[in-house]
């Protein structure tokens, strides 16, 4: 006999579950609940109803009669427990055995965060991550594990199973991301194989889940100030230290009444802009039943630079659509597809001394004015050169006579480039289509792709900024270009338990292709307008004023195979292999081919059963590994010697030029990838319930580093041979720290991590001490950074100096061992420098290792503190150890402003032991000679983000229908507590740690709020 | 495999492929030529080098630091870290493309008279290239071929007279391959002839002290003085007209570097094998100049680099060659004719012949300044008439003759023949064109003449060798060094 039974299907939570299953034990009699959860269904009286939904354990019971039955659905705790992905697959965290940093988006939730490499910084040790500028939009330098290469140190980006370039990454909205798993030890990073070596990034975006469609908007609209500026020199202290360095020189007096300039012009206030506004507005519904899910999203972000704002801005639009289908029971389709819109518009320089507004703010005289007010002066040289930039009453802006060169009016050098942009859409997607014909086998094959178009518009118009900085000819620029890379993936995976015995199995064949790139750009010179509003491509123009060419790629195309094996016993002992193959057009012919193999193992004491019962140690896994990855991230074709073009010369009446063609460097078919084999040790523990503490020991050796082999000069080749020369070791320590603990209304949380390196370049090929070529500042004599066998990476390398000689007896009592002068040129007031080689005089053989731009190590920490509906978070990030060299004066350009230390300069005895006398005739290269006199320390804490938030009580909210409402307020970068007096200390880029100007990181003050429903 | 077997696009040849057809060959041979733009491209180039150490220049520019190396010479603080890497480089990469270039010409599908030339054309060059190595740093390395991977840092460095010695052997063989003339100067003015070839020998010999040798091919090549040789060189009438654009090319050029405003150079190809314009033009001229009446000179404005020294400007004063190697700006400014902008070291006085008018300024593409299209002469006949005079021990008829011929054309008397003689006209016929300093320094001279630049004998003949050439590598630096 059948009856109607009725109820209510709600989660643990007591919201309703709609879209669950009922069905009759042992019939296909079935129903869903509706949108409230209610269901009705018509069963035997005595027969079975079993409730079941994706992701929750199901229920079985027995109607025995009764006619409304309500369940309460649980989660499933086996789904609940924390999964890691690991590449071609995810693993349980508890039997993990490599070394795997792991963020997960309740981390990074409502977080102000343009770029996803922001999200990395500070929140998983053993990232090194630091802005490439404060330029909205810009990306940073993130360095797994130290330098692991004297080349590309990117780590590879891999997005839902697509490889992603480093420069492109920044189409991701962080809003998206379900996860981030860093593969930082080459036992877990083997899986890719020759591309891993710099470390991996897997990032996951997020699905949708089914059940009740949500919706969730969050948005945040702020303004942004800088930090800090530069104390630099008014205009009376200039006109005074340039009286004093005239005269020490032995010229006159330039500025005879100094005080009559005031303070003057304050070049900083001029480009900061306090007040830029940012805003970003996200937008995703997710959604679907245990058939269907789908995830889709907008985005918009809108910032603006805090530095010449007007030349300085960032828009980025994305959308998403995530969806996965079960097309039957055995085979499931799903896919991701973004589409992003970012245009980017910049100051230029952004960490150079040669030019841009910072760059000119630091070294343009205070005297000049902003604009030329006096209309004799105004109308007269330079101001009545064509390209002179005017304000809207008239005053053109001031040009220096004192400083000159690519130093110029911010205000004249705005108007330069109000024409200029940059753009790039991105399309990156995958699809893939995964049968399980038989219960733990899963055959699965992945196509992904991505299509790039950027590009940049240029109009440069006459224009005269100085005598030295004049455009005579206008010129407006167009490039367009466009890139594309797939790839095919087949795997083939089995999972079977066998007693207590776990295996997973993996085999995997992929093919990727990428470089499928081409270009073009076009220039026409002399258009006749100068307004960049007007300026365009106009018809009929002169064939001799257009400049175009374009270009196609190199393809570079890998083909790979891999397998891995997962095992584990009872989950008490595991082991993971890896082995991958693969090949790449990159390499030599007597080198196409890699094989990177990986092991490691993980031991789970605290389950044995002399483990005594406690509750101290709740959880602990011990775990090793060893890999060998590598890394193919060169240019194409390195290998074959190749004919270049461009040594031209002109033969002839008529002056046309004729293509002179001739080799570049020799080649080498042995060129192959550059290896890393690494070591790692490490545990994981829970302590005394509340606590988590993960430790990483590792040892990272790299082999056969891809160098640009510097020939002497003599050799004549123009441009250099490539072969695997160098070796680098990196050894360090990795811990993270957690702690999350409930008392009743108030929950606290914190995470902190901390990761030590130490680097070391161990081999430069044979007989070879250091690199040639190190990084300079202009003028200077010498490079100021060296990479050298047995010292850490690009150390700065210099004259160590010994204070100031006070008078001229000092200078006579610093003597070598024959009894000679070491500085007879050197007056009081110059530095003494260290006679290093304790030779003759001071000579480059004088110079030594002066500092180190790598941090001893980098640290992290996030408190969450919750009471109620309110929220407290604060995050901050920082590094110790490391030196900047700071070279913000143009030492070419005498007249060129100071920095107010020079305040502090030696001005005769006991006047300074550390700031040398000004004088134009700097003999004893004082200022000219790289030394430490140039090296501050760069530690920094910096609290990134402050948020505080406040969450509407449900039961304002339930009557809108809404599910969540939350307002906070955030700071970024509210604090910095650092002794540089730079700009910013953290400098990112290729040579972390050299200050030319850099565009320091702006603070900033949001409102936010999050709405679901 | 054939996935991973990729090669790569056409745009770039394989050298393994190369040299197979007349058109790659000929480029090949044009790379070489390439590296003779250093005599005046870009801002490391020898006559503002050159000019900067003698007596009749500063450095000038913008300031003490603007151009560490070129400073650095003319005040002979020089030293191996300022010494500019590039006037050991350039050269040496000439040399590298002409031995290369020499190694392939044998096989070479091209003409056998082609095959002639250009065997002619890369050895002239070569000994060109080891010409200046050798007078500027004396103690290199000899390399006449490619140099295996693994002696790369092992090579020694040759005595001077071997280098010379090979010096003499290319260019000897160099002269029967090359054509007396060029006939189709549409399209060859600028390569190299047989006179090309007997002038560098001539000069080559003369710098060794074998004034003989010297006078013999400096006879071939000069001629009758003042009469037209069998090269065709003869002296341009009008000594102003050298320095027009209208006078590339002329009768008097022997060895020309070419210049065209046609290579739309900018910035980033300034300092490359693209870069084909004059870059002295830019750099002799004075900064900010403004012309301020309408009878005054249009002068295009500059870097005011190479100022003239008081010195010269004296000793040239009454000379018929001043208005065209001087332009006395102190006189047009203190006359309100036209305005400028002092820089570092500034006399007043600028190198007018190779200063660009307004009107000479490029208008196609690239940047205007990097484009000037002025040839420059690196030996001229006036030159090969002085130093065969020199040659013949500065007495005889002959030499007075050439001396002569080299003042009549200007207009002046003929003085009684004498070294010092010679010495004194070269100064005033090639003023600033790049040899006083080499002159000066072969004569004995530059101790006592450049004393008070801080010139130290024994020392400052020659250059420093550039630092980068002794790290990891069997180079010696130069002594006192």
């Amino acid at each position: 006999q059948d009856i109607v039974v009725k109820g209510v299907i709600n989660d643990e939570s007591g919201q309703p579950v709609p879209g669950a299953t009922i069905v009759v034990k042992g019939t296909t009699l079935g129903t869903t609940s509706d949108f409230d959860g209610n269901y009705e269904i018509e069963v035997p009286a005595e027969g079975i109803l079993v409730f079941s939904f994706v992701g929750y354990t199901t229920i079985e019971e027995v109607v025995n009669g009764r006619t409304e039955i309500n369940i309460t659905l649980k989660e499933d705790a086996a789904l609940l427990e924390e999964v890691v992905v690991v590449g071609y697959g995810t693993q349980k965290k508890s039997v993990v055995t490599g070394a795997i940093s792991s963020i997960k988006q309740s981390d990074l939730e409502d977080l102000p965060i343009t770029r996803v490499e922001q999200s990395l910084q500070g929140r998983a040790s053993g990232l090194t991550i630091a802005a490439n500028s404060g330029q909205p939009g810009s990306s940073s330098t993130i360095r797994v594990r130290g330098i692991t290469t004297l080349n590309n140190n990117n780590p590879l980006w891999v997005v839902d199973g697509v490889v992603v370039d480093n420069g492109g990454i920044g189409y991701l909205n962080q809003a998206d991301i379900e996860s981030i798993e860093v593969l930082k030890d080459g036992a877990s990073a083997a899986i890719y194989g020759s591309r891993a070596a710099t470390g991996v990034i897997l990032v996951t975006t997020k699905k949708g889940k089914s059940g009740k469609m949500s919706v969730n908007y969050n948005g945040y609209a702020g303004l942004s100030s800088p930090s800090r500026k530069l104390d630099l020199l008014n205009a009376t202290e200039y006109a005074t230290l340039m009286n004093e360095r005239s005269v020490a020189g032995g010229g006159s007096i330039l500025f005879p009444n100094p005080e009559s300039y005031g303070v003057g012009t304050d070049w900083q206030d001029e480009i900061f802009n306090n007040a830029a506004v940012r805003q970003s507005h996200e937008l995703s519904l997710s959604g679907g039943n245990d058939k269907s899910t789908f995830y889709v999203s907008f985005g918009l972000t809108d910032q603006e630079g805090i530095v010449a704002t007007e030349i300085s801005n960032y828009i980025r639009q994305n959308i998403r659509l995530n969806s996965t289908h079960k097309i039957t029971d055995k085979i499931t389709f799903g896919q991701t597809a973004a589409y992003s819109h970012e245009k980017v518009v910049g100051i230029g320089n952004t960490n150079s001394e040669y030019g841009g507004p910072l760059a000119s703010a630091i070294n343009l005289d205070p005297i000049t004015p902003v604009v030329e007010t006096d209309p004799v002066l105004a109308n007269q040289a330079p101001y009545n050169n064509a390209g002179i930039f005017r304000d809207e009453n008239g005053n053109p802006y001031a040009i220096s006579s004192l400083v000159g060169q690519e130093m110029s009016n911010p205000y004249a050098y705005i108007q330069t480039r109000l024409g200029n942009y940059q753009w790039s859409d991105n399309f990156v997607g995958n699809a893939y289509l995964e049968i399980e014909p038989l219960e733990g086998l899963k055959v699965r094959s992945t196509v992904g792709a991505k299509l790039a178009y950027w590009g940049e518009e240029n109009f440069t118009p006459v224009s005269y900024l100085n005598s030295a900085f004049v455009v005579g000819q206008n010129n407006i620029n167009k490039q367009s270009n466009r890139g594309f890379a797939w790839n095919i993936e087949n795997t083939i995976s089995y999972d079977k338990s066998i007693n207590d015995h776990n295996f997973t199995v993996l085999l995997g064949q992929g093919t990727y292709v990428e470089g499928i790139n081409s270009g073009s750009s076009v220039t026409y010179f002399d258009i006749p307008t100068n307004d960049y509003k007007e300026a365009a491509f106009v018809s009929g123009h002169p064939a001799d004023k257009i400049q175009s060419y374009a270009y196609d790629g190199y393809e570079h195309t890998v083909y790979s195979l891999f397998g891995r094996i997962n095992y584990n016993y009872q989950e008490k002992y595991m082991f993971t292999g890896i082995i991958r193959r693969d090949g790449s057009t990159k390499f030599g012919s007597n080198n196409k081919f890699g094989v990177f193999p990986s092991f490691s193992v993980g031991w789970n004491p605290v389950l044995e059963d002399f483990w005594p019962e406690n509750n101290a140690v709740n959880q602990l896994k011990i775990r090793g590994g060893y890999g060998v990855v590598g890394n193919d991230s060169s240019a194409d074709f390195l290998y074959l010697a190749t004919i270049g073009s461009g040594r031209n010369y002109s033969f002839g009446t008529g002056g046309s030029v004729v293509a002179g063609n001739s080799p570049n460097a020799p080649s080498n078919p042995d060129l192959k990838w550059e290896e890393t084999a690494q070591l790692n040790i490490g545990f994981d523990a829970r302590l005394f319930q509340y606590f988590t503490f993960t430790f990483d020991w590792y040892n990272k050796k790299t082999t056969g580093i891809l160098q640009e082999v510097e020939l002497p000069g003599y050799i004549g080749t123009t441009g250099n041979p490539w072969g695997n020369v160098a070796d680098m070791e990196n050894r360090g320590v990795d811990l993270e720290f957690g702690y999350s603990q409930t008392f009743e209304d108030l929950k606290v949380s914190a995470n902190a991590n901390i990761g030590f390196v130490e680097n070391e370049v161990t081999f430069l090929g044979s007989g070879i001490e250091f690199l040639g070529s190190g990084e300079s500042i202009q003028s200077s004599t010498y490079d100021f950074t060296r990479t050298q066998v047995g010292q850490p990476y690009s150390s700065f390398f210099g004259f160590k100096t010994d204070g100031i000689f006070q008078n001229q007896a000092e200078i006579d009592a610093y003597t070598n061992a024959d009894g000679s002068l070491i500085q007879p040129n050197a007056v009081p007031g110059d530095f003494r420098y260290v006679n290093v080689d304790g030779e003759g005089t001071i000579t480059a053989d004088d110079r030594t290792f002066i500092g180190n731009p790598l941090p001893d190590f980098t640290y992290g920490f996030t408190i969450n503190v919750s009471y109620k509906d309110f929220d407290f978070m604060a995050f901050a990030q920082g590094a110790v150890g490391n030196q900047i060299y700071q070279g913000l004066r143009r030492l070419d350009i005498g007249s060129a402003n100071y920095q107010t230390k020079a305040l502090n300069r030696w001005t005769g005895e006991g006047t300074s032991n550390s700031f040398p006398r000004l004088t134009t005739d700097d003999t004893n290269l004082n200022f000219s000679n790289p030394s430490d006199f140039y090296l501050e320390d760069g530690d920094y804490l910096r609290f990134k983000t402050i948020q505080i938030g406040y969450t509407l009580p449900n039961t304002v909210i339930e009557k809108v229908g809404l599910s969540k409402v939350r307002l906070y307020i955030t700071g970024e970068n509210l604090f910095t507590f650092t002794k540089y007096t730079g700009f910013d200390p953290e400098i990112g880029g290729n040579v972390l740690g050299v200050d030319r100007g850099y565009y320091p990181q702006a603070k900033t003050g949001m409102l936010g709020i999050n709405v679901q429903f | 495999t054939d996935f991973i077997e990729l090669d790569p696009k056409v745009d770039v040849p394989l050298e393994a492929n190369y040299y197979s057809n007349e058109a790659e060959v000929y480029s090949a041979v044009v790379a070489v030529y390439d590296r003779l733009g250093k005599q005046s491209s870009g801002f490391e180039n020898m006559i503002t080098m050159m000019n900067a150490g003698s007596d009749d220049h500063y450095a000038g520019g913008g300031g003490p630091t603007d151009g560490t190396g070129i400073q650095s010479f003319s005040d002979y603080s020089i030293s191996e870290a300022t010494i500019p890497n590039s006037f050991w480089n350039d050269f040496y990469q000439g040399i590298f493309r002409a031995n290369i270039l020499l190694s392939k010409l044998p096989d070479a599908p091209i003409t056998d008279a082609n095959r002639t030339r250009y065997t002619a054309e890369a050895k002239a060059l070569r000994a060109y290239y080891y010409f200046e190595l050798v007078r500027l740093f004396r103690n290199i390395p000899l390399i006449l071929d490619r140099v295996a991977t693994s002696e790369i840092y092992n090579v020694p460095q040759a005595t001077p007279e071997e280098v010379y010695a090979q010096i003499e052997q290319d260019l000897i063989d160099a002269k029967s391959g090359l054509p007396n003339t060029i006939t189709d100067m549409a399209n060859e003015a600028g390569r190299l002839t047989k006179g090309a070839a007997q002038a560098l020998l001539g000069k080559v010999y003369l710098y060794q002290g074998k004034n003989t040798d010297a006078a013999a091919e400096f006879a071939e090549v000069n001629g009758t003085p003042g009469g037209t040789s069998i090269y065709g060189y003869k002296l341009v009438d009008n000594f102003n007209d050298l320095w027009e654009l209208d006078g590339n090319f002329n009768s008097e050029a022997i060895i020309e570097i070419v210049h065209t405003n046609q290579a739309n150079v900018g910035w980033g190809e300034w300092g490359d094998g693209r870069n084909l314009g004059n870059t002295v033009n830019t750099m002799v001229a004075p900064r900010s100049v403004e012309k301020l009446t309408e009878d005054a000179p249009d002068y295009a404005s500059g870097w005011s680099f190479n100022t003239v020294t008081q010195d010269l400007y004296d000793v040239m004063k009454n000379d018929p060659r001043f208005d065209a190697t001087i332009a006395d700006f102190a006189a047009l400014k203190a006359a309100g004719k036209v305005n400028y902008t002092p820089g570092y070291k500034d006399t007043g006085y600028f190198l007018k012949k190779f200063m660009p008018l307004n009107s000479e300024v490029t208008t196609g593409g690239g940047e205007p300044i990097l484009n000037y299209r002025q040839n420059v002469y690196a030996i001229r006949l006036a030159d090969t008439y002085l130093m065969e005079a020199e040659a013949l021990g500065g007495s005889g008829a002959r030499a007075q003759a050439l001396l002569d011929a080299v003042r009549a054309r200007v207009g002046l008397p003929s003085i009684p023949v004498s070294l010092d003689a010679i010495a004194n006209e070269r100064r005033l016929e090639l003023a600033g064109e790049g040899h006083r300093w080499f002159d000066l320094v072969r004569t004995g001279k530059a101790a006592t003449v450049l004393a008070d630049r801080g010139f130290t004998a024994g020392k400052n003949e020659i250059f420093p060798i550039p630092l980068k050439e002794l790290e990891n590598t069997i180079i010696e630096q130069n002594p006192n060094y």
